[in-house]
C-alpha cells in the first residue's frame, strides 16, 4: 500500500513535475478531495470533458478559479468568463463576432514582424530568454495591436492584468489586493477608450465601441465604457499570460527533445502539430474550477452542492486511456483534441490567436535558431491558481562556453576568475549607480543611490518618475541583494539579486510575479 | 448504422460508421479523422469543426441556426456549403453523407 496521494495546487515543489502525481490521481483517486483547501479534483479525460460540458451542474457564476469560487465572488455581467447563461451567452456572442479566426489571421504578418523585432537583436549572440526576449513581449504587443492601444500605454495594462491573475507562490490569491491593483492600472486605460471613441479605426476597440448586442435583459444596445473596460481586461489578461507560458513551454520541451526539434526545423509544415502537442503536453492553464450546483455522486463518493470542483486539464491531457503513452512528447501522435482550451460554452475564445501566435513564434525561432539548449539552472518556474510556466527561461543558442557545465549566464572567463573582493574596497558600493532593467517592453532605466553607515547599506532608487527607499540591502562576498518597492506605474515589489564583477553590478530583477528580468548597473 | 465519408483537404478519404444521434463532429473525433478539432465539444462556440457538406446532401440536413451563422461568419475559407459539423446530428437518412474538410481549422 503506497502513501496516500496529496495534491496541493499551492505546493511549489510539486509544481516542478506534477505529472507523476497526476498519474496516481487518475489511477488511484479519480475523485480526489483536498481537506486543507476544501476542494474536489478530477483528473481523467472523460470526467474533465463531461464536467466542462455540463454547464448546468458545474457553474461559472462565481468564476473559474478556486479562490474566487470559495469567496463566492461576483463580477459584473460583462466579465463573461465569470458567468453562466444567459448572462454569459449575451456577452460571449458579441465577443465571438469580434474575436474571429478571420480577424486573427489578418494580422499574421504583423505578428511575424513582432517576433522579428524581439528575435533579430539576438542573432549572433549566445543566449536567448524565451520569456524576457519573446514571451513577455510579443503576445502583449499583439493583443494591444488588435485593440489599437498605443504602445506607450501597453506596459501598464499588461502589468495590471498579469498581476491580477497571478498568485504568490504557495499562497491563495488576495482578491481585494488584486482588484485594487487593477483599478490603479486601468484608470489610464479609460482615457484610451475615450480617445478611441473620438478616433475610430479598424481595430477591435472601435468594434467594441460600435457593435450592438442583445444584453442579458433582452435590450439591444451598445456596450458601456465600463463593460468595454471589463471585457478588454479579461481578454487582454488571458491573451498575454497564457501565450507567454506557451512560448516558454515550446522552448523547454523542444530543448529536451532535440531530435523532434531538428525534424520540425527541417520541415516547418510540422509546426502546427508541434504546437498542439506542446499545448497537450504542458498546458499553460493546468486546471480550471467550477462550483457544483447539486449533490452528486462520482466514483462512489458524494460531492455536496456548493463544493468547488477542480478539473485537472494537465492530468486529463496525459490520460493513457485517450493518448497512447500520454507522458511522452510525440509530435506525430494520434490527432486527437486535447483539453488545454477547455470544452463547452466557456472554451477559450482566444484559441485561434494563441495557435497563430504559437505557430508564428515557433517558425520565427526555428528560422533563426534551429538549435538551443535551455539553461534550467538559471530558469525560474512559477505556478499559480491559474497558470504554470516559466518566468524566465534562458537558453544557449550559440557557442556554449566549453566549461559552462553549470550554466552561468556570463562569459566563462569571469566564472573562472576568483570573485572580486568587492567589500574589501576595490569598488565602493556607495554612490550613484545607473541601473538598467531589461524589461518586457525594453530597457527601463533607474538610478540607485547607496549610502553606507557602519556595515549597513541604505539608499533610494528612482525610476518612472518616482523615488522610493530601498530595503533589505545585503552584501555577501560579491553577491548583492536589495528590494525596491516601486509605486509607478503600479505598486509592486522588485527584488534585485546580482553580483559585483569589477565595476559592473548585474543579475536579475524580480518584479513581483510579473517575472524576472536581467539588470545591469554601472557607477555613474 | 449510417456511414459518413470524410475527405481531407489532401484528398485522403475516411469512411466511418456513425451512431444515430451523434453529431458529425463527434463521429469524426471519435474515429480520429484528422482535420476536425471540435475544441468546444459541440457547444457551437469554437468553429473548429468546419466542413463542406456535399451539395447533394444540402436538402437533407437541417438549416444553419443563428449561432452557427455567426460562428461561420468569422471562420476561414467559408463557402456556401460550409457547416459546423457539430450542428448536424446523424440519422439513417444521412447514410453516405459526404463531408470535405478545409485545409486548416485555425
Amino acid at each position: 500500500m503506497s502513501a496516500a496521494i496529496s495534491w496541493d495546487p499551492y505546493n511549489a515543489d510539486l509544481a516542478k513535475d506534477p505529472y507523476p502525481t497526476y498519474k496516481r490521481l487518475r489511477e488511484e483517486s479519480p475523485l480526489y478531495y483536498n481537506a486543507e483547501h476544501d476542494f474536489y479534483a478530477i483528473s481523467r479525460f472523460a470526467d474533465v470533458e463531461s464536467t466542462l460540458r455540463d454547464k448546468d451542474l458545474f457553474s461559472s457564476a462565481h468564476g473559474d478559479i478556486l479562490e474566487f469560487i470559495k469567496a463566492r465572488s461576483v463580477m459584473p455581467d460583462s466579465v463573461f468568463i465569470h458567468q453562466d447563461p444567459p448572462k454569459h451567452t449575451a456577452y460571449r456572442a458579441l465577443m465571438q463576432r469580434i474575436i474571429t479566426p478571420k480577424r486573427m489571421h489578418a494580422v499574421e504578418q504583423d505578428i511575424r514582424k513582432l517576433c522579428a523585432r524581439s528575435l533579430d537583436p539576438l542573432i549572433g549572440g549566445d543566449r536567448l530568454d524565451f520569456i524576457a526576449n519573446l514571451g513577455a513581449e510579443m503576445p502583449m504587443r499583439a493583443v494591444s495591436m488588435l485593440l489599437g492601444i498605443p504602445e506607450k500605454d501597453q506596459e501598464a495594462i499588461r502589468q495590471s492584468v498579469d498581476d491580477r491573475i497571478r498568485t504568490e507562490a504557495g499562497k491563495p490569491i488576495d482578491i481585494a489586493a488584486q482588484q485594487q491593483l487593477q483599478q490603479e492600472a486601468l484608470s489610464g486605460f479609460d482615457e484610451y477608450i475615450a480617445w478611441r471613441e473620438k478616433n475610430p479605426s479598424d481595430d477591435m476597440m472601435t468594434e467594441l465601441l460600435q457593435s450592438e448586442f442583445k444584453d442579458p435583459q433582452g435590450v439591444t444596445r451598445k456596450l458601456t465604457r465600463e463593460e468595454i473596460s471589463n471585457i478588454v481586461n479579461v481578454v487582454a489578461g488571458a491573451g498575454n499570460e497564457t501565450t507567454n507560458r506557451l512560448i516558454g513551454w515550446m522552448g523547454k520541451t523542444l530543448s529536451q527533445h532535440p531530435d523532434q526539434r531538428r525534424e520540425v526545423a527541417r520541415n516547418l509544415a510540422l509546426v502546427p502539430q508541434t504546437v498542439e502537442e506542446v499545448l497537450r503536453f504542458e498546458p499553460p492553464g493546468p486546471f480550471v474550477a467550477r462550483e457544483v450546483m447539486r449533490d452528486i455522486e462520482l466514483h462512489g463518493r458524494k460531492v455536496p452542492k456548493g463544493a468547488v470542483m477542480l478539473m485537472l486539464v494537465a492530468a486529463a491531457n496525459r490520460d493513457e486511456s485517450r493518448f497512447v503513452n500520454g507522458d511522452s512528447f510525440n509530435i506525430h501522435r494520434e490527432a486527437r483534441p486535447h483539453m488545454t482550451f477547455g470544452q463547452g460554452i466557456h472554451v477559450c475564445i482566444g484559441a485561434p490567436l494563441a495557435r497563430l501566435e504559437g505557430r508564428v513564434a515557433l517558425e520565427e525561432i526555428l528560422k533563426r535558431f534551429p538549435d538551443w539548449e535551455v539553461d534550467l539552472d538559471n530558469a525560474v518556474l512559477s505556478s499559480t491558481s491559474t497558470v504554470r510556466g516559466w518566468d524566465s527561461l534562458p537558453a544557449w543558442i550559440g557557442s556554449r562556453p566549453k566549461n559552462a557545465t553549470v550554466s552561468i549566464p556570463k562569459p566563462a572567463a569571469a566564472e573562472a576568475a576568483p570573485a572580486p573582493a568587492a567589500a574589501s574596497g576595490e569598488v565602493t558600493l556607495e554612490g550613484t549607480w545607473n541601473v538598467v532593467v531589461k524589461g518586457p517592453t525594453g530597457p527601463q532605466p533607474a538610478t540607485l543611490v547607496l549610502e553606507k553607515s557602519g556595515d549597513t547599506y541604505t539608499g533610494s532608487q528612482s525610476g518612472q518618475g518616482s523615488t522610493t527607499p530601498i530595503a533589505d540591502f545585503k552584501l555577501t562576498g560579491n553577491k548583492v541583494y536589495w528590494v525596491n518597492h516601486v509605486t509607478k506605474p503600479m505598486k509592486i515589489k522588485v527584488e534585485f539579486t546580482g553580483e559585483l564583477n569589477g565595476n559592473v553590478l548585474s543579475g536579475k530583477a524580480k518584479a513581483g510575479f510579473m517575472g524576472s528580468y536581467p539588470f545591469t548597473a554601472t557607477k555613474a | 448504422m449510417p456511414k459518413i465519408l470524410f475527405i481531407e483537404h489532401n484528398g485522403k478519404e475516411h469512411l466511418v460508421d456513425a451512431e444515430d444521434g451523434k453529431s458529425v463532429m463527434q463521429t469524426a473525433v471519435e474515429n480520429m479523422v484528422p482535420g476536425i478539432v471540435g475544441d468546444c465539444g459541440g457547444a457551437c462556440s469554437c468553429a473548429t469543426c468546419h466542413g463542406y457538406v456535399d451539395p447533394a446532401w444540402q436538402d437533407k440536413i437541417p438549416p444553419k441556426g443563428e449561432t452557427e451563422e455567426m460562428m461561420l461568419d468569422g471562420a476561414m475559407n467559408v463557402e456556401p456549403n460550409s457547416r459546423l459539423t457539430c450542428q448536424i446530428l446523424m440519422k439513417a437518412e444521412l447514410d453516405g453523407l459526404v463531408v470535405r474538410l478545409p485545409a486548416s481549422q485555425f
